[in-house]
């Protein structure tokens, strides 16, 4: 099938790529700094827009023959249609967003055209990778999605734990790419082919099935943050521009997950202890994830945390995905994929709200410290409110989008013990449980992040708070994503349906999730939300008959209370996190005067990762010790140097001819 | 469909109607057994119609929040309820997995009475804030050890057939059944704060968990937090009062006979509970908590091995 197919939308998907990259033109053409970054922006804007238009175009009249785009390089189809629109519809208010914030670095006379370079490039190497159907055109743009979400990360280069951050990001993205190698040219041994499309491994039949499977399982395991290869990120996060870190969390973590569903669709149907696998690995993910980041007081590391978390219930769609394929029934295929690919929509667009949030705050008050904020509810209603709203989302509480994809995947837990009797209902009500365990976890920590952030009074004086249109704007067409997929689920869940039926399930159709009383959640839904209101107009009219003030909080007497007595995230979350203090490495350390007159007292809390102090660094520190045993080598003498190399020549060579 | 919605919003009625005289009889009963006359059985309707008609008081420094809270808490509960069947009625909200929205519903009005009680930020409601927001977190877990459980065995998802489910069977059942009822009641006692996990009389601050997280409320507002959590005593009673009805066959009467007579043992439980425990310090409650999840665990571990 060699030839050159292009339908129109697909035509026009080319099309809106050429334009994005047009605005990397625009930016270097134009002399004037901030006429540059406008016009380039909304080129970009331009070019995203013009692609969600073709990707929705693309999946509402699906072209005849397989979706090739392009030779076979290209290709559409549902499942990488699906990651595609995700993609799109998160970076065209992240891009919205960057005429506000960088508009804010240009007056601070700071050169932003390489970072609009680097994340124009990051945009279209993300949207070309998952349309990618060639194994080497995969990696390539793989590297460069890696290698510009790095170099846009240096933005604030001068900054040391920007050195350091995105130091450890590069040393992982090439660790991890070195793993997908070894995994693509297993691939290519096995099957002779380079293209995605013909990569059919039945796992049983395979030697190499094992291997493969753990290898992919690695390698977009770290990409996707799925403990205990989470370390990168609340180290690469936090430090990248609030756009990037946006996109890096709710979209390039997404690549992780969209490369385990390919690896699924090369070798399934997967034998069950993938599925045990994946799901354990999952689970751990959720609960430390969110536990990790109730211990935070770093905004945006607190919610580079609560990704991992997701990841993990992503994670427990698929390993759920996984058992069902194991036992051959597609009910729970579909069940367990959908609430998987329904909470990768639902986490792009609700952690890029909280991102941008949280930018939008780390720009006005100039720290990230949650411990130092407070009361900006009175300063901006409409950021409290839509930051409120992904953080409702974000918990899995009812009425938004977060619950629905939690609700599909509890159905899983439900339909897989009644499919498979025997030991299964056990496990899945630990599941059950264990996902009801990390709901109220999530909900703790993001009550604490909202009340912390938003509510009470100020615990730092609040010199300017600025917010502008583009801000709203971003902010609000997220918050409108997670309100509309709340409120009414049904299309999207009918969305997610057919990819799993047309690219993950084959064969057999079914409307298992289309068929789950969708109309019911959204009239209790409408009915909690029609209800509240109703309830407000009436509040309103009883204050004015029986009257309402504001007066003094009750101080039990005291009469000198400052913000500063307010409860802070540490004391919200301490005995949460005096729990599990060895695995959260949380140490406290207070100190208090003992003597006749009080002196000031501290109080410090703090949370190192496990797998970051307790793993990599002595593993490393291990590394350094054994090669620094071999210092002796490194003689300036240039003839021992010479001997080393020729003996080494001498070693491959007889390596390479007992081989051959 | 029109009888069965018509009985559906009966219960909804029921339970709103009747939640604040349960509230006055566990009080009563609670006072007859230290021996006091105690309050009259109606006072819960007294103190309600008493604070409707007083001014709402604000605190400085609190927002929206404060003000949409109470109404959420209170829409949440009746949604909660409209999922429980009253007597052996089909509740007006009844759908294959509607487990999972009864406790995530029941999240919604918690996450938001501790965002309320973080607004007004003073750090009396910050004290219960954090510790509603722990022990909350033992909630959905024995809440699901339970009732999941019981889904699992009979393969039903909504929560009216879950309860009418449990029927006469096996004696290993009948302790599988009584055991989760045990657990069942450990969280509602900490749910609706009550002793021996929270006081609902006690007025010091310091050692209050519910109570203090709506301290500064008044007037309307705090009409609207305690009659949700009258109505939330109310919902536990009848998810408890459910364990019940295997003993007794069908029938309408029948159901509304063991619906009168469950409530009555089920607050004279409640109330010498009250009097004869005391209550526990703050950090052993998590203690409390475990325990009553970890006999959820032990539960369905014997029951599976004896099936």
């Amino acid at each position: 099938m060699n030839s050159i197919f292009l339908s129109g939308s697909s035509l026009l998907l080319l099309i809106s790529l050429a334009v994005q990259l047009l605005s990397v033109a625009v930016i270097w053409l134009i002399k004037n700094e901030r006429k540059a970054f406008l016009a380039a922006n909304t080129v970009l804007l331009g070019g995203m827009i013009t692609g969600l238009a073709s990707a929705l175009l693309t999946a509402l009249y699906p072209a005849p023959s397989g979706n090739i785009i392009l030779y076979e390089w290209l290709r559409l189809d549902p499942l990488g249609l699906y990651f595609l629109s995700i993609i799109q519809l998160v970076a065209i208010p992240t891009i919205i967003y960057n005429y506000s914030y960088l508009r804010h670095h240009i007056d601070k006379k700071k050169s932003v055209k390489s970072f609009v370079t680097f994340f124009t490039t990051l945009l279209v190497s993300t949207q070309l990778l998952v349309t990618a159907n060639h194994a080497i055109f995969f990696l390539v743009c793989w590297e460069i999605m890696s290698m510009a979400a790095y170099l846009g990360m240096i933005f604030e280069k001068e900054k040391k734990e920007v050195q350091q951050g995105s130091f450890y990001y590069v040393t992982v993205a090439h660790a991890l790419i070195f793993i997908l190698y070894i995994f693509f040219f297993i691939l290519h041994e096995q099957t002779g082919s380079w293209l995605f499309s013909s990569y059919h491994l039945p796992f049983a039949t395979e030697t190499m099935g094992p291997v493969l499977f753990i290898l992919a399982l690695i390698a977009f395991g770290i990409k996707a943050g799925f403990m205990p290869f989470h370390f990168w990120l609340p180290r690469a996060h936090p430090i990248a521009p609030t756009p990037l870190s946006a996109f890096l969390s709710g979209v390039i973590l997404k690549t992780g997950i969209y490369g385990l569903f390919r690896t699924f669709q090369f070798l399934c149907p997967v034998p069950e202890w993938c599925g045990w696998v994946v799901l354990a690995v999952s689970l751990f993910s959720a609960i430390f994830g969110v536990w990790y980041a109730l211990a935070q007081h770093d905004i945006k590391r607190l919610l580079a945390y609560h990704s991992v978390e997701n990841i993990g219930i992503i994670g427990i769609g698929i390993g759920l995905g996984f058992i069902g394929s194991a036992n051959n029934l597609p009910v729970i295929m579909y069940i367990g994929f959908g609430g998987a690919l329904l909470h990768t929509l639902n986490h792009a667009i609700f952690k890029t709200l909280l991102f941008i949030g949280s930018g939008i705050v780390y720009q006005n008050l100039g720290t990230r410290n949650i411990e130092l904020m407070g009361g900006i509810v009175h300063r901006s209603r409409y950021l409290a409110i839509a930051f409120l709203i992904g953080s409702v989302a974000i918990s899995g509480v009812p009425p938004l989008n977060g619950f629905i994809s939690e609700f599909i995947i509890f159905t899983g837990f439900f339909a897989t013990a009644n499919e498979l009797k025997n030991f299964y209902p056990i496990v899945m009500l630990m599941l059950v449980v264990g996902l009801a365990f990390v709901g109220g976890l999530a909900a703790a920590c993001f009550t604490k992040v909202n009340a912390v952030m938003f509510l009470g009074s100020p615990r730092r004086e609040i010199q300017k708070f600025n917010t502008n249109v583009f801000d709203y704007i971003s902010l609000g067409i997220l918050a409108l994503l997670c309100i509309v997929i709340g409120f009414y689920p049904a299309p999207f869940v009918g969305m997610v349906n057919s990819v799993i039926g047309s690219s993950l399930v084959n064969g057999t159709a079914s409307a298992i999730l289309v068929d789950m009383n969708w109309m019911y959640i959204s009239a209790i839904f409408t009915t909690i939300a029609l209800a509240v209101f109703a309830l407000y107009v009436l509040k309103i009219r009883h204050e004015k008959k029986y009257g309402k003030r504001v007066s003094d909080a009750w101080g039990c007497g005291y009469e000198h209370i400052t913000p500063r007595m307010q409860y802070t995230a540490s004391s919200f979350a301490d005995e949460l996190n005096t729990i599990p203090q060895s695995v959260l490495v949380y140490h406290k350390k207070v100190t208090v005067s003992d003597t006749a007159y009080p002196v000031e007292s501290k109080f410090e809390s703090h949370s190192d990762d496990f797998v970051d102090t307790k793993v990599l660094l002595p593993l490393f520190g291990l590394l350094k010790w054994l090669i620094a045993k071999f210092e002796f080598l490194g003689q300036t003498d240039i003839r021992y140097s010479v001997a080393f190399i020729l003996i080494t020549i001498i070693v491959y060579s007889l390596i390479a001819f007992l081989w051959v | 469909m029109g009888l069965g919605l018509l009985q559906g919003i009966v219960s909804v009625l029921v339970v709103l109607g009747l939640s604040p005289l349960f509230a006055g009889l566990v009080n009563k009963l609670k006072a007859i057994l230290t021996g006091r006359i105690g309050a009259p059985l109606l006072q819960p309707y007294y103190e309600m119609q008493r604070l409707f008609r007083k001014e709402t008081i604000n605190a400085i420094g609190s927002s929206f929040i404060s003000r949409i809270s109470p109404l959420v808490n209170l829409v949440t509960m009746i949604i909660a309820a409209a999922m429980l069947p009253v007597g052996f009625w089909k509740p007006v909200i009844s759908f294959d997995g509607d487990i999972i929205l009864f406790a995530y519903i029941l999240g919604l009005s918690r996450f938001f009475q501790i965002l309320a009680a973080m607004d007004i930020g003073s750090s009396f409601e910050g004290m219960g804030a954090a510790r509603e927001a722990t022990f909350a977190l033992f909630a959905e877990p024995i809440f699901f050890f339970s009732f999941g459980s019981i889904s699992f065995i009979s393969g039903y998802t909504s929560l009216y057939m879950i309860l009418h489910s449990i029927q006469h069977q096996n004696i290993s059942y009948e302790v599988f059944i009584v055991i989760c009822s045990i657990s069942v009641f450990m969280l509602a006692v900490t749910e609706c704060s009550r002793m021996p996990v929270d006081d609902p009389n006690t007025h010091l601050e310091l050692t209050m968990i519910h109570e203090v997280m709506i301290l500064d409320n008044s007037g309307l507002d705090l009409f609207l937090y305690q009659y949700s959590g009258y109505i939330k005593l109310f919902i536990y009673a009848i998810l408890e009062i459910s364990f019940f009805y295997p003993f007794s066959g069908q029938g309408y009467l029948l159901g509304i006979i063991i619906f009168i007579t469950g409530s009555l043992v089920l607050a004279t439980a409640l109330g010498v509970v009250e009097t004869i425990a005391s209550r526990y310090k703050m950090k052993n409650i998590p203690q409390y908590l475990l325990f009553a999840t970890a006999i959820g665990i032990l539960n369905l571990l014997i029951y599976t091995f004896t099936r």
